[in-house]
């Protein structure tokens, strides 16, 4: 096994670098023409409050979206020190460049906050003064209170962000000492830390999604967004994986195995969240509880039966097709079309979490939606080229590194 | 995990633990370097001489005194269940409002059970994870044993159990008439009945190879030809390897999906309901992580007798044991976490009935059930962050023991207090089991036990071909890490 | 086969050869061994070893089996199989309702679904597998060497056959040799006796005869008739230890098993008995009327009702009214009828009548309650001219009926009208009085009856 490598070819390719601020300047400009077309397109005259909903509904899913692949990658790393994980070594690093960009995200969750305090209840509506609904109010006096929110908001991302740059530091510490201790180290921690990532996933789940129609109550929505978040974590993996190898990067540290298993992972990922998201739907629909059905009935309702009933074949029939075959997942151009189009259906999956909360399905503001989505996207990646820069993107002195290099996929 | 002697427990991971000459430590890597998962510098014929001999030596008087109890168990459970048929259903304690109970009971802890023998078999496969092969034909032959023993007893609540056969959909001349595809409990049918038979099928065919070499060690004619015959000619030729390998990987890929679904149905006989305390999205995700909890536990307190009695330590070490306590510590909080979150989800909803059932379950007429479960599921495998505790087979069995009485405990809490609590506060009722659930559930441990008794006086304990193939993939690496090593 | 087995028959015959085997002591060897001999062109090879070995398939050129593509049809037939079978069944051939779910293909078809595409997937796997390896296959050549008993513990066997096109035995034992094999032995035709044991056969042949006794039976049974008594395997289900109604029992002295209601106790619904509000009629007036005609009543009710159906169809059939004689006094129920309402009458309560009236009673009697209901109309359209129609309210043999009545026509039923006493309750059925009462006002009113008031809005509607 020769692990003799180029300095530079575990480094950000060069070019990459002065796209950042491009990217950057362009998502904040795509995401202001959706927040345009998401206002304007759906204001009717008399009801501007409406586009005004439109817009926060939008920033959110978008939000969420973004930092999805974040959480999945904090999570991804906290499971490959749990069970002492060999083969994803050489692609642990663009993981914790992911994990990281968690500080990053947590500012644009800001304007949420601010909306709250600002008295607006366009978003959430437990934080309005007219709650139409007694469930809501009685939570609203305290558990959904603004505070209340912001203060579990703040512990979630605390927990978070000190957890991610905890591992960060060491992986880093790593990378000059070779020290196997360190490794040793962070796989003794990542036990009770996972346990605690869990729960603050599983309750930010019910606390930024869930209760923005807080009459509706589902125990799986954590579990539902986790499946989704761990699909696209894996999606965005291998769709910068394929880029810094097609820009020269890594490109023997990371082989066609390694896509191979993510792909695996992705297709199984896949799997998880039909399961989880039949599991739920057949649930509401089979015991049919007018507390629970309507929130199914709201993603039939006003236009969104189309775009409801589309989710199925999206996220589940057509990639389950796809990533089924053993040659697709080998093949690196096809596993990335694969990716990107996981990447789309977990933006549609968001959309569906959020939009249909916010009025009816127009054409106009969802292809704002969308744009704004673009526009995450682009602001995400100029963070990634940020956060990446002057990190080798390999932990080269790790001493599981030979052993990610020497595997072989057999059989599947 | 002592601080001051973590070090030296990396370094020196061959030092043999102070009580036990034949314990040795394999439970800690040190990075970049595996720790051996088969010890005693094993060949591949000591690897079969070790297994074999499980079948071949006469057995030791523990197996003869535990197999004539067991037996007897066993035949005194089918007495009762004659008993039952000719009595009828009435001597369980069963009543108005819960219909369902020690019945559904057991028959969901039973499948629970069953689980860990497919997740070994099938999800770690895929997973790659290599400790899996000392315990898995143990695992799988615990399945399905599991799984007879939880069909029995729907199958003699339905009352007239010589029809159960009407579940299935065949044309009747007689009436004609199709089962209830929109019932749950119909899914389970399917789901129970697939289960079984593709974990038999899994089962039997990893067996293939490892009956041949006890075909090909046998010294009886008469043993040479019922194993021959079990086998099926099998020769270890590489093109049957090739395509029995691929065939072994897409088992596994069907057994995965296979195993969460069976308990997700089984979640959804209670959760598609509109009971409150059945009737929440979690259960599926929870159901699964439960049995899996329970399944593990029963796999502890199987192994860890076998591995004693037939000296099978230096094949399923203590790191087999320290990996399944893990996972036994993970799932367990996650139940908890389930636990917690119903709770949550119940005050959260502002739903009264959920509120009234959730405080019912801690305090009221079941709160001795209730608390039971807690401590039993959430807070005895907390033990188990401790490493001492990990690896001391006399505590894991004490702990995965607890572990299975709260997961029966955590059935009946879920299916006796909502029941006997429900919408109609005039049918309230308080369930007590009779003298028959209770011989009836011990009865069906006889079943289990004998059934798994024979399965070790006869087959295959260990899947020995697998273990060979991983210790020629660790001979392998070790070889590409001297090369790379090299040429630092 | 085995190395007990004796090998005197060699002697008598020479055994067919089938090619070379080369044992090795491991698996690096072997490979070694098996890319030489590829190598040298030959493609009828085989390698035999306890575990599957990494990289022999490339070493002996074997190509990849075609199982997955088996399987997937197996897994689609599965998927179709079960939608189909559940949407036919629970859809097409045997409709029935289960809370509200709809029939055919539903998020409740998916579990049963998802069962099947991996029970036909799992078995064809296996028995797919078992078919391409031509397995079970118990009489191999390569038994007949002993030391192969070591193929599945520990040794790992090189196989070239003569079947090879370029098979020549001599050549093939030098490669063979060359590659340094513990041992090199020739494969021989097994020439052990190849019948089956004569217990065997014995054996299976007593256990099919034994396994037939049950189905003969079974059979014959099923086929045949017996005068025997049923045996009863359940007892006490069949012979219960209950009484029936009318039944003789030894436990009370005056041998019945129905008991008399006890003394001083009130049945339920036993007040309502008394009480006018629920009969239409006061029943502490009873003896008043006709003491032989109220001893009839107390045990014939019910046929009385229906004696009195026989009058109450022809005036029906003469609803038009013009032919209309006031009802027979032998053919209605002499009671003592209450003829005031025990409601209130007021809007509240003709709504309700008014509302019950058009749900329950306007299907036959129509809305304005000519008798000209939707029912009529269709059956009278089928003009299979046994159809009876219903009463118009307005004539005048019901017109002068008591409101007790009336009530107890809608509780009891008469003639072809059923009893509606289960679906509405008394309080109902009174605003339903109430309400008829108001129709047949509405029909046979003097204009001097209207408030003045309202004798304008007349006009404008005209």
């Amino acid at each position: 096994m020769n692990l003799n490598y180029e300095k530079s070819t575990i480094e950000l390719p060069e070019s990459w670098r002065a796209k950042a601020p491009i990217l950057l300047s362009a998502g904040l400009i795509l995401l202001c023409i959706g927040f345009l077309c998401a206002f304007g397109g759906s204001s009717t005259g008399e009801d501007n409050q409406q586009g005004f909903k439109y817009l926060c509904h939008s920033y959110l899913a978008n939000f969420v979206y973004v930092f999805s692949f974040t959480l999945g990658a904090l999570f991804f790393i906290l499971v490959q020190f749990l069970t002492r994980a060999g083969w994803s070594t050489s692609i642990r690093r663009v993981a914790e460049i992911l994990m990281m960009m968690i500080p990053y995200l947590a500012l644009l969750f800001i304007p949420i906050i601010a909306m709250l305090f600002a008295g607006s209840s366009a978003l959430y509506e437990w934080n309005g003064k007219n709650i139409h609904s007694s469930v809501i109010a009685s939570k609203a006096t305290f558990y959904l209170s603004k505070e209340f929110f912001t203060l579990r908001t703040v512990i979630y991302f605390t927990y978070w962000i000190l957890t991610a740059n905890w591992f960060f530091r060491i992986s880093r510490a790593q990378d000059e000492s070779g020290d196997a201790e360190l490794s040793l180290l962070r796989q003794k921690w990542a036990g009770p830390l996972i346990m605690l990532f869990s729960l603050s996933a599983s309750f930010a789940a019910f606390d930024w999604l869930m209760s923005i129609d807080a009459d509706w109550y589902s125990t799986i929505f954590g579990v539902y967004l986790f499946a989704g978040s761990m699909m696209s974590f894996f999606a965005v993996m291998i769709v910068i994986n394929m880029l810094l190898q097609n820009a020269g990067k890594i490109q023997k540290l990371v082989t066609v195995e390694h896509f191979h298993d993510m792909g695996k992972f992705l297709f199984g990922f896949v799997m998880f969240w039909s399961y989880i998201a039949f599991s739920q739907l057949v649930l509401i629909w089979y015991a049919n509880i007018p507390e629970e059905t309507f929130w199914y009935q709201v993603r039939l309702d006003n236009g969104w039966m189309t775009f409801s009933y589309c989710i199925i074949p999206i996220h589940f029939i057509i990639p389950f097709l796809f990533l089924m075959s053993r040659h697709i997942r080998r093949n690196r151009t096809a596993l990335t079309i694969g990716a990107v189009w996981l990447l789309f259906a977990h933006w549609y999956d968001m959309t569906f979490l959020v939009m249909p909360n916010a009025g009816p399905a127009q054409l106009v503001p969802l292809l704002g939606h969308f744009l704004g989505g673009i526009g995450m996207l682009s602001i995400f990646a100029s963070m990634f080229i940020w956060r990446a820069d002057g990190v080798p993107l390999v932990a080269m002195r790790d001493p599981r590194l030979p052993e990610a290099m020497a595997y072989t996929n057999p059989i599947l | 995990m002592g601080k001051n002697t973590q070090t030296n427990r990396v370094t020196m991971a061959t030092i043999a633990n102070s009580f036990n000459p034949r314990e040795i430590d394999n439970t800690d890597d040190i990075p970049g370097r595996r720790a051996p998962l088969v010890t005693g510098n094993q060949t591949y014929g000591s690897v079969t001489d070790i297994v074999c001999r499980v079948a071949e030596d006469a057995q030791p008087m523990l197996w003869w005194v535990l197999f004539g109890f067991s037996s007897m168990t066993a035949v005194s459970f089918l007495t009762l269940i004659t008993f039952l048929i000719y009595k009828g259903v009435g001597i369980w304690g069963n009543m108005n409002p819960v219909f369902w109970a020690w019945p559904i009971v057991n028959f969901v802890f039973w499948v629970g059970i069953g689980h860990a023998g497919t997740l070994i078999s099938a999800i770690l496969f895929l997973f790659r994870q290599n400790w899996r092969t000392s315990i898995n034909r143990a695992a799988e032959a615990m399945t399905i044993f599991a799984v007879i023993c939880a069909g029995i007893y729907p199958g003699i609540h339905v009352g007239r159990a010589w029809l159960a056969f009407w579940l299935l959909p065949y044309p009747s001349l007689n009436l004609w008439m199709w089962p209830q595809f929109r019932s749950p409990l119909l899914w389970d049918v399917f789901a129970v009945g697939t289960y079984a038979s593709v974990s038999l099928v899994f089962w039997y065919m990893g067996m293939i190879p490892d009956l041949a070499t006890y075909r090909d060690r046998s010294k009886s004619p008469l043993r040479r030809m019922v194993y021959g015959i079990l086998c099926l000619g099998w020769t270890g030729s590489s093109r049957h390897w090739l395509r029995y390998e691929k065939a072994y990987t897409l088992l596994a890929a069907f057994a995965a999906p296979l195993v969460l679904s069976v308990h997700t149905v089984v979640s959804f006989d209670f959760a598609v309901s509109q009971v409150a305390g059945w009737h929440t999205t979690i259960f599926p995700p929870y159901f699964v992580a439960g049995a899996i909890f329970s399944g593990f536990a029963m796999v502890v307190t199987l192994l860890v007798p076998l591995r004693a009695i037939y000296k099978l330590e230096n094949l399923i070490t203590l790191r087999h044991l320290d990996n399944m306590n893990k996972i036994i510590l993970a799932t367990g909080s996650l139940v908890g976490l389930a636990y917690a979150t119903e709770f949550f989800m119940a005050w959260y909803s502002q739903n009264q009935y959920e509120g009234f059932t959730f405080m019912n379950r801690a305090f009221g007429p079941y709160w001795w059930a209730y608390w039971t479960m807690v401590t039993c599921n959430v807070i005895s495998p907390q033990l188990f962050w401790f490493k001492k505790l990990r690896t001391s087979p006399f505590w894991m069995v004490v702990i995965s023991i607890f572990v299975n009485i709260g997961m029966w405990f955590e059935r009946f809490v879920i299916t006796v207090t909502s029941l006997s609590r429900d919408f109609l506060p005039s049918s309230w009722g308080y369930f007590r089991p009779t003298l028959f659930d209770g011989l009836m559930f011990f009865g069906s441990f006889g079943v289990f036990m004998s059934l798994f008794l024979l399965f070790c006086r006869f087959l295959p304990t260990i899947a020995m071909s697998e273990v060979k193939g991983i210790m020629s993939a660790a001979a392998h690496s070790e070889h590409a890490e001297g090369a790379h090593g090299h040429n630092h | 086969m085995s190395e007990h087995k004796p090998r005197k028959t060699t002697e008598k015959k020479v055994p067919k050869a089938f090619g070379w085997m080369a044992e090795y002591q491991d698996e690096n060897s072997l490979l070694a061994a098996a890319r030489k001999v590829r190598d040298s062109g030959y493609t009828k090879t085989d390698a035999f070893t306890p575990f599957p070995v990494h990289g022999i398939d490339e070493a002996l050129g074997i190509k990849p089996t075609i199982l997955p593509f088996i399987v997937l049809c197996a897994g689609l037939t599965g998927l179709s199989t079960a939608l189909l079978m559940q949407w036919w069944m629970n859809g097409v051939d045997y409709k029935y309702i289960i809370s509200a779910k709809p029939f055919g293909i539903t998020p409740a078809s998916i579990p049963v679904a998802f069962e099947l595409t991996v029970l036909f997937s799992a078995f064809t796997t296996f028995l797919g597998m078992i078919a391409l390896n031509q397995l079970p296959k118990f009489s191999n050549p390569v038994f007949t060497n002993p030391r192969f008993d070591r193929a599945t513990n520990d040794r790992f066997f090189l196989y070239v056959e003569a079947a090879d096109k370029y098979y020549n035995r001599d050549s093939v034992k030098e490669l063979l040799g060359g590659t340094h094999p513990d041992s090199l032995d020739e494969v021989l035709e097994d020439t052990t006796p190849s019948a089956l044991p004569r217990p065997i056969i014995l054996g299976t042949i007593l256990l099919v005869i034994a396994g037939l006794i049950p189905a003969m039976i079974i059979l014959n049974i099923r086929a045949g008739y017996s005068t025997a008594p049923r045996f009863h395997v359940f007892f006490d289900m069949d012979f219960q230890p209950k009484k029936k109604a009318q039944q003789t029992t030894t436990i009370f002295a005056d041998g019945r098993s129905m008991r008399p209601q006890v003394k001083g106790t009130v049945g339920r619904g036993q007040l309502e008995e008394q009480d006018p509000f629920y009969l239409g009629y006061d029943p502490s007036k009873l003896t008043a009327i006709d003491t032989l005609e109220t001893g009839k009543f107390v045990s014939l009710q019910e046929p009385k009702a229906t004696d009195s159906s026989a009058a109450s169809p022809a005036s029906g059939l003469t609803s038009d009214g013009s032919a209309q004689t006031p009802a027979a006094p032998s053919a209605t129920l002499n009671l003592p009828w209450i003829d005031k309402l025990p409601i209130e009458v007021n809007e509240a309560n003709i709504a309700v009548g008014k509302q019950k009236f058009e749900t329950y009673c306007s299907a036959c009697h129509g809305y304005a309650g000519f008798g000209d209901g939707l029912v009529h109309k269709r059956a009278d359209s089928l003009a299979q001219g046994y159809w009876l129609a219903p009463t118009s309210l307005h004539v005048d043999k019901v017109r002068s009926q008591p409101v007790g009545q009336i009530f107890h026509t809608i509780t009891k039923g008469q003639g072809k009208m059923a009893s509606y006493a289960s679906s509405l309750n008394p309080k109902e059925r009174w605003a339903i009085v109430l309400y008829v009462r108001a129709l047949q006002k509405s029909r046979n009113a003097d204009l001097s009856e209207v408030p003045a008031d309202m004798v304008k809005t007349l006009d404008e509607v005209k």
